[in-house]
């Protein structure tokens, strides 16, 4: 388990003072979730500040449990006079709403196995950074961005931010768990004058848990600028079946469709297009899909899920073959099978060895996809419909950008057109995803 | 993490129903003795005006040019219904000051969750610091400034005990039971909320309000011949508890079991570029997301707007006219005063086809030299105010609905929409279809679904060409727009309307024609 520290001491003892007093009001198990943000947030345009945002919060979540009666409810509020009232309203609501025998807190059994590992969340340098620091990155971000615009350049807006997070967790029946985490985060959004009215927009961020493991400055403003220009000239072109790269850092926009119909809820409430496919396979061999908690420095890396589950590695899906459902305690009661966890940490994808680049040259005819727009996924059917930018490519050229145009199908199809994965992971995220090539997408334009 | 800078209008779950509903009495709870909008800081927190002018003073103690405080009590409730229970209750309080310092169009902003005057001093020098001159020096007299009602509550029952939002739940999963034996899951649940606000601003208001919000919502999993599909529905807005009756109850369930059993029978349109017939009502959100963020002035400010050089320029056929407008009667967008202390109002933003103006907050209206329009909007404390819409829609036009589809030859009507999203300096949208219909030769054929519809904003307006006399308002409350990262409550409405020319993102080709 992560080291605790003296906030979560102090979050500790609030914990503690909680549950005895959530149990002597007449709950019979109850969750305490302690949390505290600090953070800074720094916007310039025309190399000004344009904002400046700075705050701590703090919020305590309860959830209770009253003989199968269950109600949560959450307060920045943590003063125990106040706490006090707010434990028997909480109390109040749990005894009004109809008994479900399945909402109970988790066999403490499922609580067992933690890891020991330190995860590096939390940077201890935070804290430590001065405001003209900050200001700093932020100027070499528009600097960057300004420049590699060039005169096409309307307006960049530059930003910093940066997050210092504390949480606590404590259940009445024995699960305890901490985290401390910090986030440094930098990046550019630029509009640019192309033809017409026509503004293209664009931006890039990049993020790091460690203030030392942010990207070049220079990169992330000039990747902004790029990024953007690569829009100029953006046009839908006639509808044609061709194949699609979808760029790593938008591939979890479209993967998220899939693996939502994994999780437990949408399985129980008949809302899922895979609730009867565990065991089968459902997309090609390229497509597996692994949830790895324990990534040193990672965004999604932890060490406990929302039930208090340890964290654990897991292969949900192998080369198109479906091992493991998202269940949760509580859906899986009333499935009737054994938990697993009902949240994903980092996802991955593995890389394969060649670049975009490289794919593209082998294509002939392909769009790249740099963004989505719009658009949605039905859980239920496995049907989704979503808007594309991108830029289009004949043997390895670029021929030009695309917009207004989309992409359509369903995932049970759509996963078996996918032939390779690239070798560039996006890890600015949680979904460290690479780049991935579908054949045969019917791609609607004029 | 990072949101993702851009607009994205998400709509919420919807829907459910029940039958010769007894409302039950109502519990009331006296958390107040005074009318809610008066005194409630100062009752509850001691936030006098001499602590205002103090936190002022200290927010444009290096040279602001304005400043305001905006203080926020907001308790919220969410009743869950699944699998026949109504099993979850979810509570959250918010409560704090957000100050802001304005220098020119720069924005300090600090915000605290303890109304202690030390934390409150202290994030009031976070907002000082945007600045870097001499103090600003001010004689602070306060006037609450006029404005209409447009969401009266008995302020008796603005609390709406847990307790008495039950029965509805359970009424409405009875209903979407019985109203079709294809129903094999429902979920369905009330959420409200009361948001008690106080704001300050060193030009001189104070005013306070309290905010009623909420809806009520199903959304139903059917099953046919081993096929599943759902649908959801809600209804709600800043409205009395009176309002969840009968007669709302009903028509959730009936539009979400509906909804959900229309799509056995639908197909997917051919992909390509066709004629759109927008029906009336919840299709203004495509207005809201093609049109409505371009024109709100804080893109056109900054130059980033597809409409930033279109002011007094022709953007529609003759018969277009735009409203956004704060003053409909208890819609989700519907605001007294926006969260800078601005009366809310009705803006014209397109009249008879010519771009009249922009959506005003207080820095974009001086940048401008106009009045601010009442626009400047935020989630909650947390956040400063920025232009944001409220309840947006279109007039109606001369032509009956069947005309409209006429006009269209072949082509598709779009009922139900989610998951609008815009890009503000292209003008490009997209949206997803979630209940619409083929047109075949003028007239409404097979039902269709999950298909996106893509275009350009400024382009659409243009390709607008004919309406019809049925403008609807969304009547939803679940309708949050979003905006760098900040949700707050809208409504829109459309008449039926044809748009020459959308892209449609089926799955089949279109066949060529020649």
């Amino acid at each position: 388990m992560n080291k605790i520290n003296k906030q979560q001491q102090n979050f500790n003892e609030l914990a503690d003072w909680v549950i005895d007093r959530t149990l002597k009001s007449g709950a019979n198990g109850c969750k305490v979730n302690l949390s505290k943000t600090r953070f800074v947030d720094i916007i310039y345009r025309e190399r000004r500040p344009d904002v400046i945002k700075e705050a701590t919060t703090q919020s305590l979540s309860l959830e209770v449990f009253v003989n199968n009666r269950y109600a949560s409810q959450s307060t920045p509020d943590l003063r125990k006079t106040t706490l006090e009232s707010f434990i028997n309203d909480v109390i109040d609501n749990a005894k009004i709403v109809e008994e479900d025998p399945f909402r109970t807190l988790p066999d403490p059994e499922y609580y067992k196995g933690q890891t020991n590992e330190n995860l590096l969340l939390n940077d201890p340098s935070y804290g430590q950074h001065t405001p003209e620091e900050r200001h700093d990155i932020v100027k070499k971000v528009e600097d960057a961005c300004l420049k590699n615009g060039g005169d096409k350049v309307i307006s960049v807006e530059a930003e910093e931010y940066d997050q210092h997070y504390e949480e606590y967790v404590k259940t009445s029946n024995g699960f305890e768990g901490s985290t401390e985490s910090t986030e440094f985060w930098a990046g550019a959004e630029m509009t640019a004058q192309d033809e017409g009215d026509r503004r293209p927009n664009g931006y890039n961020y990049m993020g790091s848990r460690y203030f030392g493991d942010l990207p070049s400055l220079n990169d992330i403003g000039r990747i902004a600028a790029e990024r953007t220009l690569d829009l100029m000239g953006g046009n839908k072109i006639p509808s044609e079946t061709l194949p699609v790269i979808i760029e790593s850092r938008n591939v979890a926009t479209i993967g998220n469709g899939f693996l939502n119909a994994l999780a437990g809820a949408n399985i129980q409430q008949k809302r899922s297009f895979l609730a009867d496919k565990r065991g089968q396979k459902v997309a090609s061999d390229v497509f597996t899909v692994i949830d790895d908690p324990f990534i040193p420095k990672a965004f999604g890396s932890k060490y406990y899920d929302g039930d208090g589950f340890p964290a654990r590695r897991r292969e949900l899906i192998t080369k198109g073959t479906i091992n493991e459902f998202l269940i949760g305690w509580y859906y899986s009661r009333k499935l009737e099978c054994e938990p697993t966890s009902s949240s994903v940490s980092n996802l991955i994808i593995p890389p394969g060895h060649r670049s975009v680049d490289e794919i593209i040259k082998e294509l002939g005819r392909c769009i790249l996809i740099t963004d989505f727009i719009g658009g949605n996924s039905n859980s239920t059917t496995g049907d989704f419909s979503i808007g594309i930018i991108g830029k289009l490519y004949d043997k390895g050229q670029f021929v030009q950008s695309v917009a207004e145009m989309n992409i359509a199908d369903n995932h049970l199809n759509f996963w078996n057109k996918l032939v390779e994965a690239a070798n560039d992971p996006w890890i600015y995220s949680s979904a460290r995803l690479p780049s991935l090539v579908f054949e045969d997408v019917i791609v609607a334009g004029v | 993490m990072k949101p993702i800078p851009r607009r994205k209008f998400i709509k919420g779950t919807s829907i459910a129903g029940s039958a010769l509903l007894l409302l039950p009495e109502l519990e009331i709870k006296r958390f107040i003795q005074s009318a809610p909008s008066t005194g409630y800081f100062l009752n509850e927190f001691g936030i006098d005006e001499s602590l205002c002018k103090k936190l002022l003073d200290k927010a444009l103690s290096k040279g602001g040019d304005f400043a305001d405080l905006y203080f926020e009590y907001t308790v919220s409730n969410t009743l869950g219904l699944e699998d026949g229970k109504v099993n979850q209750s979810y509570g959250n309080i918010l409560l704090g000051v957000g100050i802001r310092t304005v220098k020119e169009d720069q924005v300090g902003y600090g915000f605290t969750q303890d109304l202690s005057e030390e934390s409150m001093v202290s994030a009031a020098a976070t907002a000082a610091s945007i600045a870097d001159s001499a103090a600003t020096t001010n004689e602070y007299s306060f006037r609450r400034p006029e404005s209409g009602q447009y969401y009266p509550v008995d302020p008796e029952l603005i609390e709406i005990p847990v307790k008495s939002k039950l029965p509805i739940v359970q009424a409405i999963n009875e209903k979407c039971f019985a109203a079709s034996p294809t129903i094999v899951k429902v979920n369905a649940g009330f959420a409200n909320s009361v948001k008690r606000i106080m704001i300050v601003t060193s030009d001189g208001i104070l005013y306070e309000d309290a905010i009623p919000g909420g809806y009520l919502y199903a959304a139903v999993v059917a099953q046919k011949d081993g096929r599943y599909e759902q649908a959801s529905w809600n209804l709600g807005g800043k409205r009395n508890f009176s309002y969840y009756n009968d007669d709302t109850i009903n028509e959730i369930a009936e539009k979400a079991v509906t909804n959900a059993t229309t799509l056995f029978k639908a197909i997917q349109p051919p992909a390509g570029e066709m004629p759109v017939v927008l029906g009336p009502g919840i299709t203004g959100v495509l207005l809201h997301e093609a049109i409505g963020h371009g024109m709100e002035a804080d893109f056109n400010r900054k130059n980033i707007s597809v409409y930033s050089t279109l002011i007094g320029k022709k953007v529609a056929e003759p018969f277009i006219t735009i409203i956004d407008d704060a003053t409909n009667m208890n819609l989700a967008g519907s605001i007294n005063v926006d969260d800078e202390g601005t009366p809310g109002q009705s803006t014209v933003l397109v009249e008879n086809g010519i771009l009249k103006g922009y959506l005003h907050d207080k820095i974009s209206a001086k940048h401008y030299g106009v009045e601010p329009t009442g626009n400047g909007r935020r989630q909650d404390f947390m956040n400063y105010p920025m232009p944001r819409m409220r309840n947006t829609y279109m007039l109606g036009g001369d032509a009956q609905p069947d005309d409209v589809i006429k006009a269209a030859g072949n082509g598709i009507y779009v009922e139900d929409v989610s998951n609008g999203e815009v890009k503000i300096g292209e003008g490009d949208f997209a949206f997803y279809i979630s209940k619409g219909k083929m047109i075949e030769n003028g007239k409404l054929t097979a039902p269709i679904k999950d298909v996106n519809i893509m275009g350009n904003g400024p382009k659409m307006l243009t390709n607008i060409i004919l309406a019809a006399n049925d403008l609807e308002m969304y009547q939803g409350g679940a309708g949050q727009c979003g905006k760098s990262g900040q949700g707050v409550p809208v409504s829109f409405g459309l008449p039926t309307c044809l748009v020459k020319s959308l892209t449609v993102g089926g799955t089949q080709q279109k066949v060529k024609q020649s």
